[in-house]
C-alpha cells in the first residue's frame, strides 16, 4: 500500500474502497454524458485527493492520455455532423461531445481503480475476510496473485538480462524479435511450474486448504463511517442505474 | 506405536517405469532422530513425501504397502492434508516454501497456526518463541522476499516449529544455511526429539547429522539396505558399498587404506592414527 | 480448493499479466496475455483455466482501467477452446498446436471486435486503435476497421500463445508431467 499513512484510505476497512470503486464504475457507465460524467470525474478526483490517494489521479493519466488522444482523433476528426474549429483543426461537434463523455468515463474508472490499488493492504484484506468467516482460498488467491506480480516481473527482467548477455537479439526484424519469445518465456514458465510443485507441498502441510475458519491476526476495525460510506456508494450506484433505466 | 510406520511400501511416480521405492520398511520413533541417507535418486526424498501423504496425493503415481503417519494413512481421503499441523515438512529450497501472502516474517511464521484457527494470543506467543529459537527475532518485521537464503530457511523452519509438531520430515534442510545455521538446526533436532517429537531427516551432511542422529537408515535404489546406529554403520564399509558416504574423517581413512572400524571425528582420528 | 490449485492459480495469473509486459519490451504487436490461461487449462482443466483468465483480466482491469474487464469473457472462451484442444491431443506437435491456436484466434478475434465496438465504439488498445484510425482514413467503415484489425492481431497472438505452451509442455520431464495427467493427454502420450 502506498497511500499516505493515517489518511482515510489507510484507515478504512478493506472492503470500503473496494465497494466505493465498484460503485463509481457503475455510476460512470450508467450516467448519460457529457456533463454528468464530467462532474463524476471531477468528484472522483476530489475524493481521491481527500482520502490520501491523490497520486493515483496523476498516475492514471499515464494510460489515459493516449486513450484520450485517440478518442478525439476517432470521434472528433473522423466523426460526422456539424464542424467546429479547435486550434486550427476542424473537429466534429458531436464527435467531441462523444469523446468527452467516453474520456470522462474512462477517467473516473481508471482513477478510482488506481486509487484502490494504492490503498490495498494484503494483510488487512486477508484478516478482513477471515474475520467475516469467508473461505480462505478467496483472499489467498487475490493476495497471492497481487504479490506474485512484482516477483514474476523481477524474474522476467533478470531472465531478459541474462539472455541478452548471452547474445539474444532483441532488436531487428519482427521475425528476429519473435524468435526471442521462446528464450524469454521458457525459463519463466519452467521456473513457475517447479515453484508451483513445491509451494503446493508447503501450502498443504501448512493447512492452507483446510476447512477450519482462519484466525484474523490483526482484524481491521469496521467503523460506522465505513458502513455508511459503503451504503451511500451502493445507493448512489443504484440510483444511477434506476435513473438510466427509467429516465 | 511409532510416529511413522512404513511397511513394505512401494511407490512409482507417474510417467516412470522404474519404482522410486521398493519394499520400503521404515519406522520413526517419537523422541528419536532418524536419519536417512543414500546416493542421489536412492529414494530418501520420495520416502519423506510418502510419509507426508503428498505422494501420491499431489504427485500422482502408485503406492503399495501400508503407511501409518501418527496413526493415520496420510494419503487417505478422510485425513486432512496437513494432519492438522501435527506433521512438519521442511524442504531444501526456502523460497518456494514461503506462503506467498505474508508481508512480514512474523506473518509468515503465523501462516499455519492462523489457518488452523489458533487463538490470536497463542499465535503471537508461538511466533515470538519460534523466532527467538531460530535466532531471527530481529527479522520479525521484514519482507520475506528481501531475506537471504539462510534467513529464509530459518523463517521456514520457524514457521514449522511454531506448530510444535509431533513428526518432523526434513529433506536437506540445511543446504541454504551457513555453518552457524547448520549447528543451530542440528541442535534444534535434538531439542525437538527431547520434547517427544519424532524427527526424520534426509541429509547428505554426514558430518553434521552424525552427531545428533539416533538411528541411520541407508537407502539404495529405492530400498533401505542398512539400518542401525550411526556410530556402528559409519565406521564400516557397507555404508560406502551402498553408494552413500560416511564422515569426512572416515572418508579420509578409507582413502588412506585404513580398515574398518574407522575413526569418525578429528579427535578419534588423531587418537587412532597418531599411534 | 486444494493446495495445488492455490499454488497454480496465482502463478498462471501472474504469467498472463507479466508475459504481456515482456512482449511489450520486445516491441511486438502481440498481447500474449493468455499464456497463463492456456497453460493452466492444459495442466488442470478448463475450470482452472477459466478462473485464471477471468481473475487475471479482472486484475488487469483494476490496475489499468475497468474498460478492460469485459474482455475476460474472451479469456474464458480461450480456456474452453484450449481444453477441447487438450482433450483431442491437440498439443501433440507444433503444427497441430498452431492450427488450434489459429482457430482460437479466429473466435477470440471475432468476440473481441464485437466487445470493442459495442462497448467502446472502437477505442481501447492504442495499438488496435491506431490501425483502426488508419483504415478509417482509407475509407473503411468503423465496424469493418475494428473487426479487421482485431482479427489479424488475435490470429497471430493466439497462434503464438498456443505454440509457446505446446512447446513447453512437450518438453517437460516425465516426472513433472506425470503430476498433471491432463497434460499427458494433451501431448498425446
Amino acid at each position: 500500500m502506498t497511500a499516505a499513512p493515517g489518511s482515510f484510505a489507510a484507515r478504512a476497512h478493506p472492503f470500503t474502497p473496494l465497494v466505493v470503486t465498484l460503485c463509481i464504475a457503475v455510476v460512470a457507465i450508467a450516467l448519460p454524458g457529457p456533463a454528468a460524467v464530467l462532474y463524476l470525474y471531477a468528484a472522483t478526483l476530489i475524493l481521491v485527493v481527500l482520502t490520501g490517494t491523490g497520486r493515483a489521479a496523476l498516475r492514471a493519466l499515464v494510460p489515459l492520455a493516449p486513450l484520450w488522444f485517440f478518442l478525439v482523433l476517432l470521434h472528433g476528426v473522423l466523426g460526422d455532423g456539424e464542424q467546429t474549429t479547435v486550434l486550427g483543426v476542424a473537429l466534429s461537434r458531436n464527435g467531441l461531445t462523444l469523446a468527452a463523455t467516453q474520456a470522462a468515463r474512462l477517467g473516473a474508472i481508471a482513477t478510482a481503480s488506481l486509487a484502490l490499488y494504492t490503498s490495498f493492504s494484503p494483510a488487512r484484506f486477508v484478516d478482513a475476510v477471515a474475520e467475516r468467516g469467508w473461505p480462505f482460498s478467496m483472499s489467498y488467491l487475490v493476495v497471492a496473485t497481487l504479490l506474485a506480480l512484482p516477483r514474476f516481473r523481477a524474474r522476467a527482467a533478470s531472465i531478459l538480462e541474462a539472455q541478452r548477455s548471452r547474445g539474444l537479439r532483441l532488436r531487428g526484424s519482427p521475425l528476429n524479435r519473435a524468435r526471442a519469445i521462446g528464450p524469454i518465456t521458457f525459463p519463466l514458465l519452467l521456473g513457475a511450474l517447479a515453484e508451483v510443485d513445491e509451494r503446493g507441498f508447503a501450502l498443504e502441510t501448512r493447512a492452507a486448504s483446510g476447512v477450519t475458519r482462519r484466525t484474523a491476526l490483526a482484524p481491521p476495525p469496521d467503523t460506522r463511517m465505513d458502513r455508511l460510506t459503503r451504503w451511500a456508494a451502493v445507493a448512489a450506484a443504484g440510483s444511477a442505474v434506476a435513473w438510466r433505466v427509467l429516465g | 506405536m511409532s510416529a511413522l510406520e512404513m511397511q513394505g511400501v512401494g511407490f512409482t511416480y507417474p510417467g516412470e517405469s522404474a519404482p522410486a521405492l521398493v519394499q520400503c520398511t521404515v519406522h520413526a520413533e517419537s523422541g528419536a532422530v532418524t536419519w536417512l541417507t543414500g546416493a542421489l535418486g536412492a529414494g530418501t526424498s520420495t520416502a519423506l513425501l510418502v510419509a507426508a501423504g503428498l505422494a501420491p496425493r499431489h504427485t500422482g503415481g502408485q503406492r503399495s504397502g501400508q503407511v501409518r503417519t501418527l496413526g493415520l494413512d496420510p494419503a487417505g481421503h478422510s485425513s486432512p492434508g496437513s494432519l492438522g499441523g501435527r506433521v512438519a515438512l521442511v524442504l531444501s529450497s526456502p523460497a518456494t516454501q514461503l506462503s506467498g501472502i505474508a508481508e512480514t516474517v512474523a506473518q509468515e511464521v503465523a501462516f499455519a497456526p492462523a489457518n488452523l484457527g489458533w487463538p490470536r494470543e497463542r499465535i503471537h506467543e508461538g511466533v515470538a518463541r519460534a523466532l527467538a529459537i531460530l535466532g531471527i527475532p530481529h527479522l520479525a518485521g521484514r519482507d520475506p522476499g528481501t531475506l537471504s537464503g539462510g534467513e529464509m530457511q530459518r523463517t521456514v523452519i520457524a514457521a514449522m516449529l511454531v506448530l510444535e509438531p509431533e513428526l518432523w520430515l526434513l529433506d536437506e534442510p540445511t543446504s541454504a544455511l551457513d555453518a552457524a545455521g547448520r549447528a543451530l538446526m542440528h541442535a534444534l533436532l535434538r531439542t525437538e526429539a527431547a520434547r517427544g517429537a519424532a524427527v526424520l531427516i534426509a541429509s547428505e551432511d554426514t558430518d553434521g547429522v552424525a552427531a545428533v542422529a539416533d538411528r541411520l537408515i541407508v537407502f539404495e535404489a529405492g530400498r533401505p539396505v542398512l539400518d542401525g546406529r550411526p556410530d556402528d554403520l559409519l565406521r564400516g564399509d557397507p555404508v560406502w558399498n551402498a553408494g552413500a558416504a560416511s564422515t569426512t574423517i572416515a572418508a579420509l581413512g578409507r582413502a588412506a587404506g585404513i580398515r574398518a572400524p574407522r575413526a569418525l571425528t578429528v579427535d578419534e582420528g588423531v587418537a587412532q592414527w597418531a599411534r | 480448493m486444494n493446495a495445488r490449485l492455490l499454488a497454480l492459480l496465482p502463478a498462471a495469473i501472474a504469467i498472463n499479466l507479466v508475459v504481456g509486459g515482456l512482449v511489450n519490451a520486445l516491441g511486438l504487436p502481440l498481447y500474449l496475455d493468455s499464456i497463463g490461461t492456456i497453460l493452466a487449462t492444459v495442466l488442470a482443466g478448463p475450470a482452472v483455466g477459466m478462473l485464471a483468465g477471468a481473475i487475471g483480466q479482472l486484475l488487469f482491469g483494476l490496475i489499468n482501467g475497468y474498460q478492460w474487464i469485459p474482455f475476460g469473457i474472451i479469456q474464458v472462451v480461450i480456456a474452453l477452446l484450449a481444453s477441447v484442444a487438450a482433450a483431442q491431443g491437440g498439443f501433440r506437435s507444433m503444427g497441430r498446436t498452431v492450427a488450434w491456436g489459429l482457430l482460437t484466434g479466429l473466435v477470440a478475434g471475432a468476440l473481441s471486435s464485437v466487445i470493442s465496438y459495442v462497448l467502446f465504439k472502437g477505442v481501447t488498445a492504442t495499438g488496435t486503435t491506431a490501425v483502426v484510425t488508419l483504415l478509417r482514413q482509407l475509407g473503411w467503415s468503423l465496424p469493418a476497421a475494428v473487426t479487421a484489425s482485431s482479427l489479424a492481431l488475435d490470429l497471430a497472438d493466439k497462434a503464438v500463445a498456443f505454440a509457446v505452451v505446446g512447446a513447453l509442455v512437450r518438453s517437460l520431464p516425465g516426472r513433472m508431467m506425470g503430476r498433471f495427467p491432463r497434460a499427458v493427454r494433451a501431448v498425446g502420450r
